[in-house]
């Protein structure tokens, strides 16, 4: 068996798929791809924060709430997404094979590890960070596959307009990064 | 011939990268630098970066997940 094991992590091949990261190309290639593929299949370009906003609102309704009254929820497109329901919904099924094809990812190139918390100035600042994402994603209409990707590759400008401020958002994170995390 | 230990085990991005290039501009020539990480992405980019500096460069799998990239500083 270790044998077995020990010629599978030196097979070229194994290396070339599972073990090193794929050149950015590959993988850009990949995505504009499956883009398409997403936009033919489900008939919306890919997204991936808006199903988190549905996900909320099915645990909102799970625990006896509503969101009909929403202004978020309002439109009949969200309203049939929210009564088809979570088994129903591309995206939901799209977010949980990402989070499954990520985890055979690092268990195949045997890199799966739990990880410490460092400090708690950094679940501070993952809670802080992930907070502004979120609320960011859903009042911008999108996160940086939503509007930025899939805006720009439907030849939408808002997606270039994205791209400066999520550079400049980026700039400032970079710096307040360097002042309390060095 | 100074050999320097650099933590960066729980770090994300860009994280160990800033670290080892702050800790690089300390070393003399000759020195080495091993940077410990445990993140994927750094795996990436501190062996590209060090690279492209011209140092050299190896990688050190010590356990599932976890690395140490060995720079030898050379200019």
């Amino acid at each position: 068996m270790k044998t077995l094991s020990a010629k599978i992590k030196k097979n070229p091949y194994y290396v070339m798929w599972f073990k090193d990261a794929w050149p950015y190309i590959t993988g850009a290639v990949l995505l504009s791809v499956f883009q398409i593929a997403t936009l033919a299949s489900t008939g919306n370009p890919w997204g991936v924060s808006a199903v988190f906003a549905n996900w909320g609102a099915w645990l909102y309704e799970l625990v006896g709430g509503s969101v009909d009254k929403w202004y978020y929820f309002a439109s009949e497109g969200a309203q049939a997404t929210l009564e088809r329901g979570f088994l129903q919904d591309p995206g939901t099924m799209r977010n949980l094979g990402i989070i499954a094809g990520a985890l055979f990812a690092t268990l195949a190139a045997s890199g799966f590890k739990f990880k410490k918390i460092k400090s708690w100035r950094q679940v501070l600042a993952a809670v802080l960070g992930g907070l502004l994402m979120g609320y960011g994603a859903r009042i911008g209409f999108g996160c940086n596959i939503g509007a930025l990707f899939s805006g720009i590759a439907s030849f939408s400008l808002s997606g270039w307009v994205y791209a400066v401020f999520l550079f400049l958002g980026a700039v400032v994170g970079s710096k307040l990064l360097v002042k309390f995390f060095m | 011939m100074k050999e320097v230990e650099l933590d960066c085990m729980g770090e994300a991005c860009p994280v160990p990268l800033i670290k080892a290039e702050k800790e690089m501009a300390k070393l003399d020539i000759g020195d080495v630098l091993i940077v410990q990480i445990d993140h994927s992405c750094a795996m990436k980019n501190v062996p590209e970066w060090a690279r492209k500096e011209g140092h050299n460069v190896e990688i050190e799998e010590v356990d599932d997940g976890e690395w140490e990239v060995i720079i030898e500083k050379v200019k």
